[in-house]
């Protein structure tokens, strides 16, 4: 589990352009969305496309999305929960 | 003077119908056009919904945005011998239906993209309908149509004009397809605006064209008048509206009062209703906070059209028409339980009630809000009086960006005759903006924030503009090849919801109101190489409402797979180049700055009089030589040999004897070159003398006078730049 919120901290400042970040700035178990890395409903959508490209998990609605991207850590869970495949 | 503006023609084509009549029959029986996409293949097991229009001729090579125009065009002026002296139209997908057929196919023949710009589109239908005035494009996303109409209507009230085509126009393609499904913001069972279970829009193609003339009282065949529009920006975020509808509530605000109509005088409110959870809910508190609980008769028909994009206000003013004339309110059609927390009750079957003033609304990405109020020509309770001058405007503060760098760089370098075109490294572009704010923008809106702020800056101005004017050649080419790459890269499995947002045309201008909170009109035209005078044109129509300042941007970016293939003075060029300018403009008389104004705007195709008319409107040869000491001629590479005919007859009959600066021959070869030789035009009439310029042997002082910025070949142009 660890190892995957290691690899979603990257792939997410990697994603959303977040050139002034390294991972280790990202808290696992903080607010990810509209706190200290100002992400928006846009990133959450890059986000989705991302999850469901590099991990094959889809997340297809608003709610569910306020749930799964609550923070790095709650992303990984749901991830972890649904993978189907691990090709990554 | 009483100058009122009559609707004379009319021509729609959308998924209810082809025509007038048979739109009016399917609004009537509250039928839907929404059925899945046919259109082209898909990735998904089941195509979406959407409003596709059946039975358009196909054309080889021309795209069907072009096609649908056309049709409403020629509805629109089925009953008029007379050439509309103007043309207004809002267009976001331009040739993309054509362009994302030959990408996806790997075919980089730049003669099979000729039709690609948004601007090809309404140049096309001023050849089909012999306008040779001045024809503008509108791309201001999903309000562009709304817009066309104020264009036209200040175009009208002011005198330019007498009788102007204008409306939208967008097909169905991939890039919208899949754009708006990567948002999110697709109802998979089809749009039901206001609904308790809606789930989003639905995507949809269309187009309609109206014939505007001015005049004191009604024409005979007048079928509305056109009393007003409304807009404002929200200044909030690029892709979601201001959860408050504030920004919506003030347009609507602004379309009363430029009408001259009070609230009890609106009997129907065609809403924009796209479904999508967040539109609505802001539409629904914009009503509340303006209507209070004396709501007209509302509803949206975009459960019935789909969402026609840039056709949407265009569609929207049609429907308008449409229930004036025939006493109709049209059924919010796919709504079965109105949402109890948005309190509207939306008219569920369509209704007959006597309908003589229609408010009509259109919003869009990068919070562009627009309103219109449409009345009975004979029955128009409008209390206006509107007849103004086009306003002059002075320049507060400049700013420049070519592939030297910025401003001061670019400057040094051109007095030192050093080569100013090329390519500025995107990071030192941005050097002065914080990273988090520029994350998610690529080149072209860089390069236009950064330009913004450098003009602002200059000026010394403490105030913060209220409107932003933008004019781009095509627009933000790194979000749509980004976007289409991974779409087809992927099988058409995914695709960037970010790049999607920043792929509309008016993506910058919406980043640089959001820095500056500017919340009044945020207009983005797209003509060409002629987009910087078409920006400077419907500012000078659109910002002389209040005495405010406003920013006025023009900017291009160069695309290694794109620009060559778009533009065809790009592929003749042997070196890359891009950039753009700013100014800081204040509008109206002052002592302060210099004078800027555009003076003239007119399409060449069947036009071998456009360099004498515009002699005139410069006030003759005589004026001429007295007035400017030099001239700044822009000659686009693909037009070399007519821009340089039109040139030489300038000469030849004006006898100017003044220096005459070809200046892409240092700006480099890009559609908003323009922009940079106006930029350095002012820096020479403030200086009071031309340098030595790279290429040029003439040198020498302007002797008080100013310089004028003329555009050649598939448009001639002025712009005066006078001390």
């Amino acid at each position: 589990m660890e190892k995957l919120i290691q690899e979603l901290k990257t792939k997410i400042i990697e994603t959303l352009s977040l050139l002034d970040m390294t991972p280790e700035d990202i808290d696992a178990d903080a607010q990810l969305v509209g706190g200290q890395t100002g992400l928006d409903s846009i990133d959450v959508l890059e986000m989705v496309m991302m999850v469901e490209k590099d991990y094959g998990v889809k997340i297809d609605n608003k709610e569910l999305g306020m749930k799964v991207f609550a923070s790095v850590r709650a992303l990984a869970q749901y991830i972890h929960e649904k993978r189907t495949d691990t090709v990554h | 003077m009483n100058v009122r503006v009559f609707i004379v023609g009319m021509g729609i084509i959308s998924p209810l119908g082809a025509g007038f009549p048979e739109t009016l029959a399917a609004l009537k029986k509250g039928r839907t056009g929404i059925t899945p996409l046919s259109l082209f293949p898909t990735s998904h097991q089941e195509p979406l919904p959407v409003g596709e229009i059946g039975d358009v001729p196909h054309h080889e090579h021309l795209p069907r945005t072009h096609v649908l125009a056309k049709i409403a065009a020629q509805e629109a002026m089925r009953r008029t011998k007379e050439k509309p002296d103007a043309i207004v139209m809002g267009v976001i997908t331009g040739g993309m239906p054509v362009t994302e057929e030959l990408l996806m196919r790997g075919i980089y023949d730049p003669q099979r993209y000729k039709n690609h710009s948004t601007g090809s589109v309404t140049e096309y239908v001023a050849r089909e309908v012999g306008c040779t005035g001045p024809v503008l494009t509108v791309s201001t996303a999903c309000s562009s149509g709304t817009v066309a109409m104020k264009i036209a209507l200040e175009m009208l009230r002011s005198g330019q004009s007498k009788c102007v085509l204008a409306g939208g126009v967008d097909a169905l393609c991939r890039l919208t397809y899949y754009g708006f499904h990567a948002l999110q913001l697709v109802d998979p069972a089809g749009a039901r605006p206001l609904d308790q279970n809606r789930r989003g829009m639905t995507v949809a193609e269309g187009a309609a064209m109206f014939l505007l003339v001015a005049g004191e009282k009604p024409p005979d065949h007048a079928m509305a008048e056109l009393l007003g529009v409304g807009l404002t920006c929200d200044a909030y975020h690029p892709a979601a509206p201001q959860p408050d509808g504030s920004g919506a509530c003030l347009a609507m605000q602004n379309a009363l009062s430029d009408a001259g109509v009070a609230l009890s005088d609106i009997d129907y409110i065609n809403l924009h209703g796209t479904g999508t959870i967040d539109n609505d809910l802001a539409e629904a508190k914009a009503l509340h906070a303006l209507f209070g609980v004396n709501l007209p008769f509302l509803s949206s028909t975009k459960g019935a059209f789909g969402h026609a994009l840039a056709a949407a206000g265009a569609i929207g003013s049609a429907i308008s028409v449409m229930s004036i004339a025939h006493q109709l309110i049209p059924a919010n059609s796919g709504c079965e339980v109105p949402d109890p927390e948005l309190n509207l009750h939306p008219v569920m079957v369509p209704l007959k009630a006597e309908v003589k003033t229609v408010l009509s609304n259109a919003f869009g990405f990068g919070g562009n809000n627009a309103a219109l109020v449409m009345g009975d020509p004979e029955k128009s309770s409008s209390r206006r009086n509107v007849h103004r001058e086009v306003t002059p405007f002075r320049i507060l503060g400049s700013a420049c960006l070519t592939g030297a760098g910025h401003t001061e760089t670019t400057l040094a370098c051109l007095y030192e005759n050093k080569q100013i075109k090329g390519l500025m490294n995107p990071d030192a572009m941005t050097m002065h903006l914080p990273p988090r704010v520029v994350r998610r923008l690529k080149r072209l809106s860089r390069m236009v924030l950064s330009l913004a702020l450098s003009a602002h800056k200059n000026s010394g101005s403490s105030d913060s503009p209220a409107s932003v004017f933008f004019g781009t050649g095509w627009g933000p080419l790194s979000e749509v090849h980004d976007f289409l790459k991974k779409l087809f890269e992927s099988d058409e499995q995914f695709s960037s919801p970010t790049d999607f947002v920043g792929s509309v045309h008016n993506a910058a201008a919406s980043q640089v109101a959001i820095w500056f909170k500017a919340k009044g009109p945020n207009v983005t035209m797209t003509g060409e190489d002629y987009s910087f005078e078409q920006a400077l044109m419907s500012a000078s129509l659109l910002a002389r409402d209040s005495d405010e300042c406003c920013l006025l941007i023009a900017a291009d970016e160069y695309h290694t797979v794109l620009s060559g293939l778009f533009d065809r003075s790009v592929a003749l060029s042997d070196l890359p180049a891009d950039g753009g300018a700013a100014f800081y403009l204040k509008p109206g008389a002052s002592d302060h700055g210099l004078r800027f104004s555009p003076v003239f705007l007119e399409y060449t195709h069947n036009n071998p009089h456009a360099v004498r008319s515009m002699m005139n409107s410069l006030g003759g040869k005589v004026r001429i030589g007295e007035r400017f000491g030099a001239v700044f001629a822009g000659i686009p590479k693909a037009h070399r040999e007519k821009g340089h005919q039109q040139l030489d007859d300038f000469l030849s009959v004006t006898g100017f004897r003044g220096p005459v600066i070809d200046y892409r021959r240092w700006t480099g070869e890009f559609a908003a070159a323009s922009a940079v030789a106006a930029f350095l035009a002012a820096h020479f009439v403030k200086e009071g003398e031309l340098p030595s310029l790279h290429g040029h042997s003439s040198i020498g002082p302007l002797d008080g006078k100013g310089i004028l910025l003329m555009g050649l070949g598939e448009f001639v142009t002025a712009v005066e730049v006078l001390p």
